[in-house]
């Protein structure tokens, strides 16, 4: 199981390259760089501003990400024809190709289906005993 | 290979490129994520994974930079900065 479009919101987000294209606080779009740290609620995003970098604590709920996924996982994406530009399916996930150079896939994730323990989301089974 | 397994090797990656970026406490959460996530899926961490993170503090170690690496006869002694030491045999 890839990083792919599909598995993105239980795979590994430290160290994706992300941006926030839509939040509830209008002072958290635009924010752009790698997640750095994720936490129950929030990402943790370095953004690289003017040769300075800044960690930025960017909350999951009601904000909008747009992850940068790159190599063999978007060539297989683009082969598969998953690709939709046109709204979100009903996995939540929408993937957009912005056509900015090959073997990347820019997927757009509402930052809701993110809200877990980072942890706790690889997991398929159901609700756990252990809380 | 499931999605957790991958996740633990991006962990180890990441872990390796912040301890070398000079970011040791951000290497540390990779390291305690990576843990946690194998605790839960009952997966066995890699061993080289075991044997480059200290136990005690879940820092990832670096022969040289944070860790000393000494052999005795029969095992490996390797001390973390913290102080914890683990050994490992090694066979002839």
């Amino acid at each position: 199981m890839a990083l792919t479009p599909e598995t993105l919101p239980r795979h590994e987000l430290n160290g994706l390259l992300v941006e926030v294209v839509d939040a509830a606080n209008p002072d958290l779009v635009g924010i752009a760089g790698r997640v750095v740290l994720e936490s129950r609620n929030t990402l943790h995003v370095e953004d690289v501003r003017d040769g300075e970098a800044r960690v930025r604590q960017v909350p999951k709920e009601s904000a909008v990400f747009e992850f940068q996924v790159t190599d063999e996982a978007a060539d297989r994406e683009k082969r598969s024809g998953t690709t939709s530009k046109l709204g979100r399916d009903t996995a939540g996930v929408r993937a957009g190709q912005s056509g900015s150079g090959d073997g990347v896939a820019y997927v757009t994730v509402d930052g809701d289906r993110l809200l877990s323990r980072p942890a706790l989301r690889s997991e398929t089974a159901g609700d756990s005993k252990w809380r | 290979m499931n999605v957790a397994a991958e996740r633990i090797e991006r962990l180890h990656v990441l872990a390796r490129e912040a301890t070398v970026a000079g970011e040791a406490e951000r290497a540390r959460e990779y390291v305690r994520l990576a843990r946690r996530l194998a605790e839960r899926q009952r997966l066995s961490l890699p061993r080289d994974f075991r044997r480059f993170t200290c136990d005690d503090c879940d820092a990832f170690l670096r022969p040289g930079r944070n860790a000393r690496v000494r052999t005795r006869s029969g095992h490996v002694v390797v001390t973390c900065d913290c102080g914890s030491q683990a050994r490992y045999p090694y066979g002839e």
